[in-house]
């Protein structure tokens, strides 16, 4: 709630010409939330209460303010702060509404004219909780607005959190919904408020798997960042199939703001951004509200990382330099405050920054000298993100979109498997089922996926057949893994086997490999599994590697199925018992969360004991201290 | 900290005459481990009904856990040869539950609650109380009955550790290094967080190694560090906000 900043982003956008108050093409009528909205996330009495403690009378009732956490520190209870409060979750409610086509969101003459992104720089309060008011936050203007539009359409939300705090408010306010993920990248929780925010911290009952954090070490910097975000963030909304995104865009991940420590430029900033509006037009149908947040240099990084948003939200070019009459106007603004500034980054332990005022968009990279211990850094942020991936992302999905570090040490995974060479490229097989005959065939080359389609069943990793089609397409055209497809005559896929290399958790091992196996819903029952598994495991080389399957309940369609999880379980064990895999204990993360997940082995006959029993202690071994 | 801060209080439980797969349905239904087994009091007779919102008097005869089954089970397919032998569903309680022996009250303190819980390798403690007063009755051994108020178990003991390290409310972290165990940091810092307003939400100054205390560590309801931090460094208290760089 510092509308300063605000003025100052306002008068940017006016001055560089990117966009005019006078504009109503540009502009949504707002209006505040009613109490029945607020209601949706919050209590009726913490409601009440705030409502109390914002009129002269109530102001000083200590025992009210003290229940609902106004009593000391960073959210006092203000004057009018209900109307004000009230006034943002409607902006944001205004602003979801009109973009998912909903009448809170005005009505339009034609669809052309309803908007597909909207930015509402006042709202992202992302840490009031449903009964509690924290980290300057009273309502939770976007756990309001998504919980309307999960009351008013059947669609799913993906929240998308850049502040550099822990987005808990809306996390908690969606912890148990699989309708809502909420994606929080924000620095660790060790130190920094508000202290949440753990890769454990998963989501509960069906919303298990729907709360995905990424906490980042602090002094992270650019380039690792970046490597974190587009390593989880296309996987998640891909897998994810939502509806709409909303991205919290708090900006005091920057390097010169006085809270937190990730140290990031512009750049990282313009990264943000730039990837949500793409992951906006590839899975959202472009759907896109974007939120302000956090971001506390009020002068030299608020406006700049805004207008940045601004500019790409409404694709127009932006200038390269900061319109003097804007410089002139503020700077001053920013001199007054900075001496204390710059003591207050320090005592926070960061190094001394250049005392400067920005004169174009883009930071000088000069300004910011590398952190000291950016290797270790680097690559612990790297284990972070491989174990969120390992959580939350369905293997396959994985396997389309690599983490950008590893690649196999044998890069074709064609040539490992026919070391004794081949005269056919890929092996074909003719299958008799009761529902009509099928085409086994295995390294299915990019050309042959693009003929087929996916049958209309086959939508168990990325929700919609069309984009289960491009996953297939993406994993036959890595050539690290090996994709066996089993389809129609009339070109129907309707099963698929892939071999890939183990993820990040199984490194040091060159030879082992993970199987994934998905069957269309219409084609159960047929035997169709166990051929196809049979088929793409027949290869001779396969007697040299270590072969391992993770079943993860949240991903079973036990509901399609009308059976339980213990006997999809029992069925699981017993399809890849037919190809010789047993099942292994482990403490691999994803394994021992759940108690109905599984994991299965098959170590070939020809592999090695050493390499085995190295193999086999990996399985038992602590999740957290694995050397690096 | 005592016992009865702590404790479980709802609790679900079982007669001696309910059968086991009554009980094996209840174990699985709410993912327990444990059952205490109780009978009303007879002075009490109408607690189910009428004492919903009060403390219920429900004498504790025993404790069920999901051992106890597996064991009947497991028994029970054994010598499934033997018709007259009943299928292990149909048992009573009362034959497999064994006697809660070891019992804490509401005022035993948790560390000697966590202590009993370590030493005899137990996961969970019923918490009763001997009100002598109210009820006449007595038990065989002329003791008075056993009225079971709550369950202590492990995870009872592992949360009240959060709730005091503060992790159930938002807030940062410092650590403040005491030398030689001095408390001055200490108390300056809380003087500090006084004078700015800044809530203390918990403060842990226990000795890791050695008897005193070197390190306390406070979680305060703050966004907004730097005008404290700003302070402590004016009064050259030691403290850590990130790891050094």
């Amino acid at each position: 709630m510092q509308p300063r900043r605000l003025v100052a982003l306002m008068d940017l956008l006016e001055n560089s010409g990117l966009w005019h108050s006078s504009d109503e093409r540009q502009c949504l009528s707002l209006r505040a939330a009613s109490v029945d909205e607020l209601g949706l996330v919050h209590t009726s009495d913490y409601i009440a209460a705030v409502q109390r403690l914002g009129t002269a009378e109530g102001h000083n009732e200590n025992a009210l303010a003290e229940q609902y956490g106004f009593a000391e520190g960073d959210t006092p209870a203000l004057p009018g702060m209900h109307e004000v409060s009230a006034g943002i979750a409607g902006g944001t409610l205004v602003a979801l509404s009109a973009v998912m086509g909903l009448p809170e969101g005005g009505i339009f003459n034609s669809e052309n004219e309803r908007p597909l992104h909207v930015f509402h720089p006042a709202g992202g309060l992302h840490h009031a909780w449903a009964e509690q008011a924290s980290g300057f936050c009273v309502y939770n203007d976007a756990a309001v607005a998504i919980a309307h539009v999960l009351r008013a359409t059947e669609a799913k939300v993906v929240y998308i959190d850049f502040d550099a705090h822990h987005g808990d408010g809306v996390q908690r306010a969606f912890y148990d919904d699989p309708r809502v993920m909420t994606v929080s990248l924000h620095e660790t929780g060790r130190y920094l408020f508000p202290g949440t925010g753990d890769v454990l911290e998963l989501g509960k009952g069906s919303g298990r798997g729907y709360s995905v954090n990424v906490p980042l070490e602090p002094f992270t910097e650019d380039d690792s960042y970046i490597e974190a975000m587009n390593s989880l963030l296309p996987p998640l909304v891909m897998s994810f199939a939502p509806g709409v995104i909303i991205s919290q865009h708090g900006c005091d991940t920057h390097a010169w703001d006085p809270l937190t420590h990730l140290e990031l430029t512009m750049r990282g900033i313009q990264a943000q951004i730039q990837l949500a509006h793409q992951l906006a037009h590839s899975y959202c149908h472009g759907r896109w509200v974007a939120l302000g947040g956090g971001g506390y240099d009020l002068y030299r990084v608020v406006p700049r990382a805004w207008g940045m948003l601004w500019a790409e939200m409404s694709e127009q070019l932006l200038p390269e330099q900061l319109p003097q009459e804007w410089v002139t106007h503020w700077r001053p603004a920013w001199q007054a405050s900075e001496e204390q500034e710059e003591a207050a980054q320090q005592a926070l332990g960061k190094a001394p920054t250049s005392p400067y005022f920005p004169l174009m968009f883009q930071d000088r990279a000069e300004d910011f000298p590398a952190q000291p211990r950016r290797w270790t850094i680097t690559h612990t942020n790297r284990r972070t993100v491989a174990l969120v991936r390992h959580l939350v992302v369905p293997p396959p999905v994985r396997h389309a979109f690599p983490s950008t570090q590893r690649q196999s040490p044998l890069a074709d995974m064609y040539g490992l498997l026919h070391l004794q060479g081949s005269q056919t490229p890929s092996r074909t097989e003719t299958l008799e089922t009761p529902a009509g005959q099928l085409l086994l065939r295995d390294f299915c080359p990019p050309s042959l996926v693009e003929r087929l389609r996916a049958d209309s069943g086959l939508h168990a990793f990325a929700r919609i057949p069309e984009r289960e089609h491009q996953l297939l397409l993406s994993i036959a055209k890595s050539p690290d893994c090996a994709l066996t497809l089993a389809h129609t005559h009339s070109g129907e896929i309707v099963g698929q086997v892939t071999l890939a290399p183990g993820s990040d958790w199984w490194e040091g091992f060159e030879n082992v490999y993970e199987v994934t196996i998905e069957v269309s819903s219409q084609w159960r029952g047929l035997g169709i599994a166990r051929h196809l598994l049979a088929f793409a495991l027949e290869l001779d080389a396969l007697d040299d590697m270590i072969l391992f399957a993770m079943g993860l309940s949240w991903h079973w369609d036990t509901e399609g199925l009308h059976i339980s999880i213990p006997r999809y379980r029992k069925l699981i064990a017993q399809l890849f018992a037919s190809e010789g895999f047993e099942e292994y204990a482990t403490t691999e993360p994803d394994i021992s969360m759940e108690p109905g997940n599984i994991l299965l082995v098959r170590i070939g006959k020809r592999v090695d004991q050493y390499t085995a029993r190295r193999f086999l202690n990996r399985l038992q071994e602590e999740p957290r201290y694995r050397p690096n | 900290m005592i016992v009865s801060e702590v404790m479980t209080t709802t609790l679900v439980t079982v007669t001696p005459d309910d059968t086991l797969s009554h009980a094996a349905n209840l174990l699985r239904q709410y993912q327990f481990h444990h059952l205490p087994v109780v009978r009303a009091s007879p002075t009490q007779r109408t607690w189910v009904t009428e004492q919903q919102t009060q403390k219920s008097k429900a004498v504790l005869e025993g404790l069920l856990t999901s051992q106890d089954i597996d064991m009947a089970a497991a028994i029970g397919t054994q010598s499934a040869g033997d018709v007259l032998q009943r299928p292990w569903q149909e048992r009573h309680v009362a034959e497999v539950m064994h006697s809660a022996s070891i019992t804490v009250t509401p005022t035993t303190s948790v560390a000697a609650a966590a202590q009993i819980l370590v030493e005899r390798g137990l996961n969970c403690l019923p918490v009763v109380e001997y009100d002598d007063a109210e009820s006449r009755e007595q038990n065989a051994e002329g003791e008075p009955p056993a009225v079971l108020v709550g369950l202590l178990t492990r995870s009872d003991i592992l949360m009240a550790m959060a709730r005091a390290l503060g992790a159930f409310q938002p807030g940062m972290q410092l650590r403040i290094s005491l030398p030689a165990g001095d408390m001055t940091p200490l108390a300056n810092l809380l003087l500090l967080a006084a004078e700015l307003h800044i809530k203390v939400q918990s403060l842990l100054a226990a000795p890791l190694e050695g008897n005193l205390p070197r390190i306390a560590t406070v979680r305060l309801g703050t966004i907004h560090p730097a005008p404290l931090l700003l302070r402590l460094q004016e009064k050259h208290i030691q403290f850590t906000f990130v790891d050094p760089s």
